[in-house]
């Protein structure tokens, strides 16, 4: 078949000033920011296990997934040659793809650059999320949109409906070309360039993960968040790519449906999340709690039989591990104080939300904190949650 | 200069129309190509006098899809 060769329509040093640009106008930004506590990051327990998550979703699922979207990209970029021994080998199916000796450093640069691009990008969109976490109402609202991306998402790979097939993103046109026409080129400083751009051209994992990057509104913890979930991703990267670029395809088809199982289990736990921020007695946790109540549950403060109590006062201990107990019984018709009570609690239980009184405070690791709850009405249901809709109790009114 | 749109069934991902729109490169007579996964179709504008719909759906067969001319 005749072929024809093209050039990049754009200088890649053009591309590569824009970037450093890019990179220092995220830097500046992130010195002169205005919101400091969007630089802090947050050592509690939350903050890890979302790391650890992303870390392993990256190394399960985003690695194949993000393989079946740029694998192709990075073959490409290692060399012409192998370009045309893929294309040969496409041709005749039955022939394995041969393995160059000097496949390795490339790809690790590949890497490299992919690593620092998506954790700058991940800093960025902590950075734009911190403008959107200004309330919990407003963080409410940003998980249950994740949630439903990372659902729609799973929803399409599943092949549900043709209308999933719009949580999608494609690309811009001239992206994809201009990337396209990159990776004909044979030199070392290609696969680092096309590293860097894969930013633009992520697989759905990713988006679900960059997503939820947005979610953190810190720029450090969404800086770290892309670096561990691309860490992850990196070594089935590696090995696959190294061994054969062809098997991606093969993954991309015979892991489908598993990468849609976890995007999809992600996908309803951030949609939960963002209701129980939300005080949305729909929650699972908060049914749940309701349909199988449990005996964590206080009496009514004012004839609690507990020593300490005082009448018109409620007490909840704020732990590592969640809210105790998660059933608060208070008097209706009768303002009373809810007394928070942390002991070295270092997680995000200690951010502490009650959605319906639009009250939010991150409680010190140690102490009490007093709040007014004014009088509610006989029946009705106080929801507490922490900041990230993961640990969750009710104040119940009798 | 013909356009034409042809049906992509089988594509999974816009990774895919990615793929699609290399063709560009590798077929003669192609001006451009507008491939979305979003509608699964690849819109193709090429010479006639240099390219035949059964040249382009053996180029799409070989990038591992199943072509079909549509209308």
């Amino acid at each position: 078949m005749p072929s024809k060769q093209k050039t990049p329509a754009i200088n890649p040093v053009i591309v590569v000033a824009l970037g450093i640009l890019f990179i220092a106008v995220a830097l500046i930004l992130l010195l002169v920011q205005p919101n400091t506590q969007s630089l802090d990051f947050n050592t509690d327990s939350g903050t890890w296990s979302q790391l650890v998550v992303a870390f392993i979703t990256g190394i399960t699922t985003g690695g194949l997934s993000c393989l079946a979207v740029q694998g192709g990209l990075l073959a490409s970029s290692l060399a012409h040659q192998i370009e045309q021994d893929y294309a040969e080998q496409a041709a005749n199916k039955k022939q394995k793809a041969p393995v160059r000796a000097n496949s390795a450093f490339p790809i690790f640069l590949f890497l490299v650059a992919k690593i620092i691009a998506y954790t700058l990008l991940g800093a960025l969109l902590g950075w734009l999320g911190s403008y959107l976490t200004l309330s919990p109402m407003t963080r409410a609202m940003l998980m249950i949109a994740i949630g439903i991306f990372m659902i729609g998402n799973a929803l399409r790979m599943f092949n549900v409906h043709p209308i999933f097939r719009y949580f999608s993103i494609e690309p811009p046109k001239f992206i994809t070309r201009y990337i396209r026409r990159t990776a004909k080129g044979t030199d070392t400083f290609t696969p680092l360039f096309l590293g860097a751009l894969t930013v633009f051209i992520p697989c759905g994992v990713t988006q679900a993960m960059m997503a939820t990057a947005l979610g953190t509104g810190s720029i450090a913890t969404g800086a770290a968040l892309m670096f561990a979930f691309t860490l992850g991703t990196s070594p089935v990267f590696f090995i696959v790519a190294y061994l054969t670029t062809e098997l991606g395809s093969r993954l991309e088809k015979f892991f489908m449906r598993f990468v849609a199982v976890v995007v999809l289990i992600l996908g309803f736990v951030t949609l939960d999340g963002g209701l129980n921020v939300l005080g949305s007695p729909l929650s699972l946790q908060n049914l749940t709690r309701n349909l199988l109540p449990s005996n964590s549950t206080s009496a009514p403060a004012a004839d609690s039989p507990q020593p300490a109590a005082v009448e018109g006062e409620i007490t909840l201990q704020v732990e590592n591990s969640g809210y105790f107990p998660t059933t608060l019984k208070a008097p209706a018709d009768k303002a009373l104080t809810l007394n928070l009570i942390t002991n070295e609690t270092y997680s995000c239980a200690r951010d502490f939300v009650i959605p319906a009184l639009s009250f939010y405070q991150l409680l010190p690791d140690t102490g009490t904190v007093q709040v007014n709850i004014p009088a509610q009405e006989k029946g009705s249901t106080l929801f507490f949650t922490c900041s990230m809709g993961m640990y969750t109790g009710q104040i119940v009114f009798e | 200069m013909i356009k034409k749109t042809f049906k992509i069934p089988d594509m999974t991902c816009s990774n895919c129309a990615m793929k699609l729109e290399s063709l560009e490169d590798d077929l003669e007579g192609v001006k451009e190509i507008n491939a979305s996964y979003h509608r699964l179709e690849m819109v193709i504008e090429y010479d006639e006098s240099k390219l035949t719909d059964e040249q382009i759906i053996s180029a799409v067969k070989k990038k591992g899809y199943k072509a079909v001319a549509a209308g």
